[in-house]
C-alpha cells in the first residue's frame, strides 16, 4: 500500500547549525570532485570542481537545516510546523536557521557589510594597482582575477544590499503583516549567500576568472578552474534572486493589513514590488545561461562555440537580457528609499505619489527593452541599434518622473537636514551625473568611442555607488536605531557624510575625463601622461574607503558602546513601521494593525495616525 | 473609528484561508519564472538554429531521437500531471484521490526513468553541433525539474494519511498541480521543437 496508514512523529537528530553545515559540506565538496571525475566526461577538472561545489553546497544547507522539511515530507513524518518565535530569542537566533524575518534581516546586514568590505579591498587593490603606469604593481595575470573577483562579490552585494537586509525586515513592518509569506524561502534566500559568498573567493585559489562580471565566451570557455566558481556562486545568487522575488511579491500581494490599499503602501515597499518583479524574471535566465556555460566546459557541448555550431552572442544576448534589468534590481529600492525618507525630513506629503509609482513601473517596464546597447560595439546587426538606442534614452524618462517627485516634495520645504537626509540629497547629486552621463552612452556613436573607456566605468560607479550605497547609507541610518535598538552617532554620520560625499565624487569624477582622454578599462598600464590624474583618483579612492571604515566604526560604537536605546520613533514619522516598539516585538503587532491613512500626510491639518493599532486578532491579508 | 473584531476560530480559519491565498499567488509567481527559464532554452533554439554557424547546428547529421520514444516520455508526463490534477481536485479520503495520486507519482516515476534512458542513448555525440547542445540542456533542465517535483509528488502520497500534511492543508497541495501541468506543458512545446521543428 503506498500511502500510509498514519503519520509518523519521528524527528531528524541532526544538529541543525553552520558548523555542521560546514562539517558536512567538505567532505560533501571532495565527493563531487570525485564523483565527476569517477563519471569519464570529457573535461573532468571542472565537472568535478562545479560538482564538488553543488554537493557542497547541498550539505551545506542541509547541515543548516533546509532538508528536514522535505524529508519528514517524504518519510511520511509529521512536519516540523513553522517554530514560534518566541522560543529563541537569544544571540545564538542569529547563527543558525530563523524563520522571523527580523533575525533574516540582520543575518543578511552583517554577511552583506562582511561581503562589502572584502570587495572594498579588492577596489583599493586595484587602485594601488593604478598608481603606476605600467604594470610592476599587478602583473596582466593577476589583474583581470582581480577586477573579476571585486566586480562580482559588488554584483552579489548590490544585488541584496537593500532587499535582503531592509526588505525582508521592514516589508513586513511597513504592510502590517506578521510575517513572510513564504519563511522558509525567505530563509533559504539568505543561507545561499554565504556558501556563493565562499564559492567565489574560492576562485582565488583557482587562478581567479579574468572575464570580469560579464563572464563573456570564448574567455570563459577558456579559463581555469576559476571560472567554475564564477559559474555556481552566481547560479546561487539567482537562486537567491527567485526565492526572495516569490516571497516578497507573496507577501506584499497577500499580507497586507486591512485598510493597507495599494495608493496606502510605502514607497520603499513599492521599490521592493518592482524590483522583485525584476529579479523573479531576469534571473532565471541567468541561470539557463549558466547552465550552458557549465555544460560548455564540463561535458563539452558546443553553446558559445561558433566553429561547432554555437555563438558567443547566444550568451551576450542571455546574460544582458538579465544583466540590464539587473541594474535596475539595484537601483529601483534606492529609488524607493529616498521617496520614502524625504517626505518625512520634508515635512510634507511626498509630491505626486502616483506619479511616482508610475516612475517606477516605467522603469521596470522600460528596462526589458535595453540590452542589446551592451552589444552597440560588439558587432550586432546595425539595423537594431536605432531601436535600442531610443529606448535606452525612453528609460531616462520614468527615471526623471522620480527624481521630480523627490524634488517637488523638497520644493518650499523646511527641511530637515539629518544624516539620512543628507544622503538622500547626496544620491541626487551623484545619481543626476550618473544618469545624464548614461544617456550619452546611450547614443549609439558616443557609446562606440567610450565603451571600452573609464567614462562607462565612471557612469556605472556614479550610479550604483553613488545612487545604491548613498541610498543604502541613508536607510541604514535611518532605519538601524528601530532594527538594532540603537541610534547611529549623528556626529560621526555628518563626518561619514560629508567624507564619503566629497571622496566619492574625488575618486569618479576624474575618471570621466581619464575615459574622454582614452584610458581603457581592465587594463592595468595606461599612458604616462594620465599618471597624476590617477594617483589622485587613488589617493580619493583611500578616503572613500576610510569613510567607510568610519561607518563601520559608528556602527561597532553604536552597537556596543552606547548604552542608551533609541526611542520608538526617533524621526517623528508616520509610517507604520514606526507605531511599534523599538525593537519590534517579535510577532511585530500584538493585533492586526487597520490602516486609516496614508504615510506622508504630514502638514495636513486634522490628518489621521496612519493606523489604528487596536486592530482585529488574527490573520493579516486583503488591503 | 469602530474596531472590528473576530474570534480567535474566526481567525484560525482565516490563516487556513490566507495560507491557500499564498501559496496560490506564490505558484504562479514560481511559474512565472520558470516560463522565463524554459524561454530562455528556446531563444537558444531558435537562435543557434536561424545562424546555423560553420553550416554545424546539425553537423554529422545529428538529427532528432526516435519521435515515437520521445512521444511515449511526453505521454507519461502528460499522464502524470492530468492524473494528478484530477486527483486533487477530490477530497482527500475519496477512492479516487486515494487511487488517482499514487498513480501519478507511478507515471512521474517512469516519465523521469524514460527521459533518463534516452539521455543515455542519444545516438549523437554532444560536440556533434548547436542542435546537440540544445537537445541535451533543455531536456536535461526539464527531466530534472520534473524529477524534482516528482519527488515532492512522492512526499504529498507519503503525507496522506490522517494528520498528515496533504490532509491538513489541502489547498496547497491541489495548487502543486498547476507545476505539474506547467511542466507538462513545457514538455509538449519542447517535444514539438526538438523532435518536430528541429
Amino acid at each position: 500500500m503506498l500511502i500510509p496508514e498514519r503519520v509518523s512523529e519521528r524527528r531528524l537528530s541532526i544538529p541543525n547549525n553552520p558548523i555542521t553545515g560546514i562539517l558536512l559540506a567538505i567532505p560533501a565538496y571532495f565527493a563531487g570532485v570525485w564523483f565527476g571525475t569517477l563519471f569519464g566526461l570529457n573535461d573532468e577538472r571542472n565537472t568535478g570542481v562545479i560538482l564538488g561545489y553543488v554537493f557542497a553546497t547541498a550539505a551545506f544547507l542541509a547541515g543548516v537545516g533546509f532538508l528536514n522539511y522535505p524529508l519528514e515530507r517524504l518519510f511520511g513524518w509529521r512536519v516540523t510546523p513553522i517554530s514560534d518565535p518566541d522560543e529563541n530569542r537569544g544571540i545564538g537566533r542569529f547563527f543558525r536557521l530563523s524563520l522571523d524575518h527580523k533575525v533574516i534581516g540582520i543575518q543578511y546586514l552583517v554577511t552583506i557589510l562582511l561581503m562589502l568590505l572584502f570587495g572594498g579591498i579588492g577596489a583599493m587593490l586595484i587602485r594601488t594597482s593604478l598608481l603606476v603606469p605600467d604594470a610592476s604593481i599587478t602583473p596582466p595575470g593577476n589583474y583581470l582575477p582581480l577586477i573579476g573577483l571585486h566586480s562580482v562579490m559588488m554584483i552579489f552585494i548590490t544585488s541584496a544590499v537593500i532587499v535582503g537586509p531592509f526588505g525582508n525586515y521592514l516589508v513586513p513592518l511597513m504592510i502590517g503583516a506578521r510575517r513572510m509569506a513564504f519563511p522558509r524561502l525567505e530563509a533559504l534566500s539568505f543561507w545561499v549567500v554565504p556558501p556563493a559568498a565562499v564559492i567565489l573567493a574560492a576562485a582565488t585559489f583557482w587562478g581567479g576568472f579574468p572575464t570580469g562580471w560579464t563572464g563573456y565566451p570564448p574567455l570563459s570557455e577558456q579559463a581555469l578552474q576559476g571560472m567554475d566558481s564564477y559559474i555556481v556562486g552566481f547560479t546561487l545568487i539567482a537562486i537567491a534572486l527567485v526565492t526572495s522575488g516569490v516571497n516578497m511579491l507573496a507577501t506584499i500581494i497577500g499580507l497586507r493589513a486591512p485598510g493597507m490599499t495599494w495608493t496606502r503602501l510605502p514607497m520603499f515597499v513599492w521599490g521592493i514590488f518592482t524590483t522583485s518583479i525584476l529579479g523573479l524574471l531576469a534571473a532565471p535566465v541567468l541561470a539557463a545561461a549558466l547552465t550552458m556555460l557549465a555544460m560548455d566546459r564540463s561535458v563539452q557541448t558546443t553553446f558559445f562555440l561558433a566553429s561547432n555550431g554555437g555563438s558567443n552572442y547566444l550568451w551576450e544576448n542571455l546574460f544582458w537580457f538579465f544583466g540590464h534589468p539587473e541594474v535596475y534590481i539595484f537601483i529601483l529600492p534606492a529609488f524607493g528609499i529616498i521617496m520614502e525618507i524625504v517626505p518625512h525630513f520634508a515635512r510634507k506629503p511626498l509630491w505626486g505619489y502616483r506619479t511616482g509609482v508610475v516612475g517606477l513601473f516605467g522603469v521596470a517596464l522600460l528596462s526589458w527593452f535595453v540590452w542589446q546597447h551592451h552589444l552597440f560595439v560588439s558587432g550586432i546587426a546595425p539595423v537594431l541599434r536605432p531601436f535600442y538606442m531610443l529606448s535606452t534614452e525612453l528609460i531616462s524618462i520614468p527615471t526623471g518622473i522620480i527624481f521630480l517627485v523627490t524634488l517637488g516634495t523638497l520644493w518650499r520645504a523646511r527641511v530637515w537636514f539629518t544624516v539620512p537626509m543628507l544622503f538622500c540629497l547626496g544620491f541626487l547629486f551623484n545619481f543626476l551625473i550618473g544618469g545624464i552621463s548614461g544617456v550619452y552612452l546611450s547614443d549609439v556613436p558616443t557609446d562606440v568611442t567610450l565603451h571600452g573607456s573609464y567614462f562607462s566605468m565612471a557612469h556605472f560607479h556614479y550610479t550604483i555607488m553613488g545612487g545604491e550605497i548613498f541610498a543604502l547609507m541613508a536607510a541604514c541610518y535611518y532605519w538601524l536605531p528601530k532594527m538594532t535598538g540603537k541610534m547611529l552617532s549623528p556626529t560621526i554620520g555628518r563626518v561619514h557624510f560629508w567624507m564619503m560625499f566629497i571622496a566619492f565624487n574625488s575618486t569618479f569624477f576624474p575618471l570621466f575625463l581619464a575615459g574622454l582622454l582614452n584610458m581603457p578599462r581592465r587594463v592595468s598600464t595606461y599612458d604616462p601622461s594620465l599618471v597624476g590624474l590617477n594617483r589622485w583618483v587613488s589617493i580619493s579612492a583611500y578616503f572613500l574607503f576610510a569613510s567607510m571604515v568610519l561607518f563601520a566604526g559608528n556602527l561597532i560604537y553604536s552597537w556596543f558602546f552606547v548604552a542608551k536605546p533609541a526611542v520608538a520613533n526617533p524621526w517623528h514619522a508616520r509610517s507604520l513601521e514606526w507605531q511599534v516598539p523599538t525593537p519590534p516585538p517579535v510577532r511585530n503587532f500584538d493585533r492586526v494593525p487597520v490602516i486609516v491613512a496614508g504615510p506622508y500626510d504630514y502638514g495636513i491639518p486634522n490628518a489621521r495616525p496612519v493606523a489604528d493599532l487596536g486592530g482585529i486578532v488574527g490573520a493579516t491579508g486583503g488591503g | 473609528m469602530a474596531v472590528r473584531t473576530r474570534s480567535y476560530e474566526a481567525a484560525a480559519d482565516a490563516e487556513a484561508l490566507l495560507d491557500t491565498r499564498l501559496v496560490a499567488v506564490g505558484t504562479w509567481l514560481f511559474l512565472a519564472a520558470e516560463i522565463f527559464f524554459f524561454a530562455a532554452w528556446w531563444f537558444a533554439f531558435f537562435y543557434l538554429r536561424a545562424l546555423n554557424n560553420n553550416q554545424a547546428w546539425r553537423a554529422h547529421d545529428a538529427g532528432p531521437p526516435s519521435k515515437g520514444y520521445g512521444a511515449v516520455v511526453l505521454a507519461l508526463a502528460l499522464m502524470t500531471a492530468v492524473s494528478y490534477f484530477l486527483g486533487s481536485r477530490q477530497p482527500t479520503r475519496t477512492i479516487l484521490f486515494r487511487l488517482l495520486t499514487p498513480v501519478a507519482l507511478v507515471f512521474g516515476i517512469a516519465t523521469c526513468f524514460f527521459q533518463g534512458y534516452e539521455m543515455w542513448h542519444l545516438g549523437f555525440g554532444l560536440t556533434d553541433g548547436g542542435y546537440p547542445s540544445v537537445f541535451s540542456g533543455m531536456t536535461g533542465s526539464w527531466v530534472i525539474q520534473f524529477a524534482l517535483a516528482t519527488a515532492w509528488l512522492g512526499s504529498i502520497v507519503m503525507q496522506t494519511g490522517p494528520a498528515g500534511d496533504t490532509v491538513v492543508r489541502r489547498r496547497p497541495a491541489a495548487s502543486f498541480a498547476w507545476v505539474l501541468l506547467f511542466l507538462a506543458a513545457m514538455g509538449v512545446v519542447n517535444y514539438v521543437l526538438l523532435y518536430l521543428v528541429a
